[in-house]
């Protein structure tokens, strides 16, 4: 799941990038840089997550193991708060420029939890909902003001992000959550994804 | 965001709205036409137009001594180019 939605940012990224290399627009500059970021995070994220799954069935989880795992889990959320930040900022660029202005499932969720919740970081995850939900609520703002498919979807993306934020929150009292957060992480690029291909189809 | 409370207009935006106007009128127009289209003072859209000659999305021909400018293929898929990215950037809340 998480491997399809880095290749969603990065597709994302790539067609910001496109727009701002012919037509010089820095929020989207910002938009490519944002979602290359978090991407790349996400990619990273799934390899490793994947070789330390592999290595503790062969490895007892020595220190090293444990710090490595430590490492990879801050680096992961460490490129989600700069992706968010990022957003963040196009968001307030633009603001200036205007001038005012189940059984299978917990069973899956149960094999991958203790890499994931060693992967977990109370704090920066709080900051990253934060920001989160600074561009969920301007981007429920745009949709109100737009009224555009385009904009819902891209409403609903980051709406579903910040959901799934929330449910890797709780993920310690209850492990089916982070199979969900997952899930709706999912929901999120595929809702950007949408919106990229009604964008790509428009006035072809 | 409606687009009047922009301060200004970027450079691709004014390109966009020149095309534009020279499109809305069968894709070719005279400068005056383009200059109301465009909002445009008439040394600017001159300036403008000049660039726009030299990238190849527009034309310049003379018309029984009256200057006309005509939109080329290039133009065309730029302004084509330009709605995609504006929807798209639309759609997070940029405005372009």
């Amino acid at each position: 799941m998480e491997f399809v939605s880095s290749f969603i940012s990065l597709l994302i990224g790539y067609y910001a990038l496109k727009g701002y290399k012919k037509f010089a627009v820095k929020e989207l500059f910002l938009l490519y840089l944002g979602f290359i970021v978090l991407g790349i995070g996400t990619f990273l994220r799934v390899v490793s997550a994947t070789y330390f799954v592999t290595l503790l069935k062969t490895l007892e989880p020595t220190p090293n193991i444990r710090s490595l795992i430590n490492l990879a889990g801050l680096i992961y959320t460490l490129t989600q708060i700069i992706a968010y930040s990022l957003f963040t900022a196009t968001y307030i660029l633009q603001a200036k420029t205007f001038g005012k202005r189940s059984l299978e499932l917990g069973m899956i969720s149960t094999a991958f939890f203790p890499i994931y919740r060693l992967f977990f970081n109370p704090s920066l995850e709080l900051i990253a909902i934060a920001m989160l939900g600074f561009i969920t609520v301007h981007s429920f703002i745009n949709w109100l003001l737009k009224k555009t498919s385009e904009s819902a979807l891209v409403f609903f993306g980051f709406g579903f992000m910040l959901l799934s934020h929330l449910l890797f929150l709780f993920m310690i009292l209850q492990e089916t959550l982070l199979f969900l957060g997952q899930v709706t992480q999912l929901a999120g690029f595929l809702c950007l994804l949408a919106m990229l291909a009604k964008v790509s189809k428009a006035h072809a | 965001m409606p687009r009047e409370h922009k301060e200004y207009r970027s450079k691709a935006r004014i390109y966009v709205d020149i095309l534009t106007s020279i499109t809305k009128k069968g894709g070719k127009s005279r400068p005056t036409r383009i200059l109301y289209g465009a909002n445009l003072s008439h040394d600017r859209l001159m300036k403008h137009l000049g660039q726009l000659i030299e990238l190849g999305l527009v034309k310049e021909k003379k018309q029984e001594d009256v200057v006309i400018y005509k939109l080329t293929d290039k133009g065309r898929k730029f302004l084509m180019e330009f709605m995609k990215v504006e929807k798209f950037a639309d759609a997070f809340g940029i405005t372009i």
